[in-house]
């Protein structure tokens, strides 16, 4: 084969050769010798001059014949829009038939409720009810519209008042969901190209704002200050040429995902010392922590205007939807008309507004109930500090009461698994509802999963007791069959 | 009638991947990238003139076939995939043929082999690495070669 293909080469250039060396190509054409070469080049010359002469055209497209079509339409697959839900992530969480307050009635029998962040006990409370219902009479349900169009209404100005002057800050804005919050007010300030240092246990709605807001993210460990501190070198050494670069450290006062609290002292301090800007996140620490109720910087001793960005979920210890952003005049100017959450959806409704307003009323006559909250957290802790294959994970000051297992089963399916187990025979069993960790396929957090009691200061000594004593039997039930 | 209106002329090309080639003094540089190219060849080299011309020849080839006659697509999400079955040459002009940057890009390697071989003096065998590459380049121009694939060469799967 490859000798043939030579052979057919050494034709080709004998005869090449032959045809430009014959005597046919030495015509002699009125005294001029003319040789292959020119011959060669003229024709050439002709091919180019043929061609610049040519008008351009468009091809005529043919169209596709309906066997083309059919089978076009046969073979395309189209990628599927969300990942495959397997048998194992379905979940039928239990149905709520009565108010979430700490007593509520699931599959028709009344069960203790450790399900709902009703941390003040203001779930049903008669003061917020009747400002709601005076507000619907005044105001009517909805508020028909964004806060930049007519969806303002006086209530809206005043909620953002009384929250300012409960935490001692110039100036608030309200966002009408609270989950939206963090996440429109972090793109609201960080862009493309800066920095973001969170804590790598943050809830997915700061997840979410860090991705929207397009900046670089950097996680540091969980609740762990020389990490942090060790990031923030890094990040400082690292871009120490790049300008008009904003930095940023974002942290939860309580953290959803595992309770800890953030020690909010020691990062002013290194906030100070690398000059970034702190967004805290006080959803599960306002009127919680504090003697007051104020919060992180409260219960941290902490002046609130160290703070560049604080924001809230009202649905919390407020018992009322939506969330708020609190800071400096010029933190919250901005975001009235660079924070989606603010600009595009409709505003909080009124009788939402009113009811934090009433609520932070309520809070302040009443000091006894953070009190009675953290009496009932110390009480439920001490409860459930004993429990075999069990351990509690979060502060003792949180009023989320997260119990990890001891051991993990080597997976998070088969943890999640196992503890969805103990909650559904804590409930069925011992009527005590409690909640397991949720992990989306959108959630990024790594923390350990894990039960979480949200402690209510309307929860009696009973219903604290009760729990534990009913946790302490249904895990030495479920995991003495699995150690 | 003085003109009141300003009309509204629309791009030339929208692909990114061929809008650069309708840049004002696109030629001048690809004439010059050519030459310079040469000098360089000559330089390092140290080979005769029309060693130099045949070298810059058969790189010019290679370099040309691959990226305007071999590789499909464009390197820019924006397209959506409209292009990706499509070489480049299949997409410059927006497939139009015989356009004036269509004959710039095939008289080029005509007039490259014409130099090559008038300074080689026609000797083999460089005079038939030159032909090869001439031919496969032209004949790849052609307005009859848009979006054929001989014996299925180069097909989409």
């Amino acid at each position: 084969m490859a000798s043939a293909v030579v052979n057919f080469l050494n034709a080709t250039l004998d005869w090449m050769t032959f045809a430009s060396d014959g005597p046919s190509a030495r015509a002699v054409v009125f005294g001029v010798h003319i040789g292959g070469h020119l011959f060669i080049e003229v024709f050439l010359l002709v091919v180019i001059l043929f061609l610049l002469s040519q008008k351009s055209y468009k091809p005529p497209k043919r169209p596709l014949t309906n066997k083309e079509i059919d089978e076009l339409c046969d073979e395309w697959v189209p990628e599927p829009l969300i990942p495959s839900v397997n048998k194992e992530l379905q979940y039928e969480p239990p149905v709520l038939e009565s108010a979430a307050g700490p007593h509520t009635i699931i599959n028709g029998k009344e069960v203790v409720n450790f399900a709902s962040a009703n941390y003040l006990g203001f779930i049903g409370h008669p003061k917020l009810l009747d400002s709601c219902s005076s507000a619907l009479a005044k105001y009517g349900v909805g508020s028909c519209g964004p806060r930049g169009f007519y969806g303002t209404i006086d209530v809206h100005l005043d909620c953002e008042a009384r929250i300012a002057k409960f935490l001692g800050t110039p100036e608030s804005i309200l966002y009408s969901y609270g989950l939206s919050t963090m996440f429109s007010a972090i793109p609201a300030f960080s862009k493309k190209g800066d920095i973001i240092v969170a804590d790598e246990g943050v809830h997915w709605g700061i997840q979410n704002g860090l991705y929207l807001s397009r900046s670089t993210v950097v996680y540091f460990k969980h609740n762990d200050m020389d990490a942090l501190r060790e990031t923030l070198e890094n990040i400082t050494s690292k871009y120490k040429k790049t300008k008009n670069l904003r930095r940023y450290i974002v942290v939860e006062a309580v953290y959803q995902n595992s309770g800890q609290i953030a020690p909010l002292d020691e990062i002013i301090k290194l906030k100070e010392k690398y000059r970034f800007r702190v967004l805290l996140d006080e959803s599960n620490s306002l009127g919680v922590l504090g003697s007051s109720g104020r919060g992180l910087t409260e219960h941290c001793g902490v002046p609130v205007e160290k703070i560049d960005i604080i924001t809230a979920a009202m649905g919390h210890a407020l018992a009322t939807e939506g969330g708020f952003c609190t800071g400096s005049t010029r933190v919250i100017d901005h975001q009235r008309l660079s924070s989606s959450g603010y600009v595009f959806s409709a505003s909080l409704p009124p009788y939402l507004a009113s009811a934090a307003i009433t609520a932070i009323d309520v809070l302040e006559e009443n000091p006894n109930l953070i009190k009675k909250l953290k009496k009932n957290i110390a009480f439920l802790r001490k409860g459930l500090s004993k429990i075999p294959g069990i351990t509690i994970a979060s502060n003792p000051e949180s009023p989320i009461v997260y119990l990890r297992l001891e051991k993990s089963r080597g997976s998070v399916k088969d943890d999640l698994h196992l503890l969805e187990n103990i909650a559904e025979r804590v409930l069925n069993e011992e009527s005590v509802f409690v909640v397991v960790s949720k992990r989306s396929t959108l959630d990024k957090c790594r923390l350990p999963v894990g039960i979480r009691l949200f402690v209510s200061a309307g929860h009696s000594e009973s219903d604290l007791l009760k729990a534990s004593e009913s946790l302490k039997r249904v895990v030495a039930s479920v995991l003495g069959g699995h150690n | 009638m003085a003109n009141l209106y300003v009309k509204a002329v629309p791009p030339a090309d929208l692909n990114r991947n061929t809008e650069w080639f309708t840049y004002p003094g696109v030629w001048t540089t690809y004439i010059l990238i050519l030459f310079f190219s040469w000098i360089l060849v000559l330089s390092v080299f140290g080979c005769s003139p029309g060693i130099a011309w045949t070298i810059v020849n058969l790189a010019h080839f290679a370099v040309t076939y691959h990226f305007f006659h071999w590789k499909k697509g464009t390197p820019f999400a924006e397209d959506q995939g409209i292009y990706n079955r499509l070489t480049w040459w299949e997409q410059v002009d927006n497939g139009k043929q015989l356009t004036r940057n269509r004959k710039f890009l095939t008289v080029v390697p005509l007039v490259l082999y014409l130099i090559a071989s008038h300074t080689t003096d026609y000797q083999n065998p460089m005079f038939l690495f030159n032909t090869v590459a001439v031919i496969v380049l032209v004949v790849a121009k052609f307005p009859h070669m848009h979006k054929v694939r001989i014996f299925g060469i180069n097909a989409d799967k």
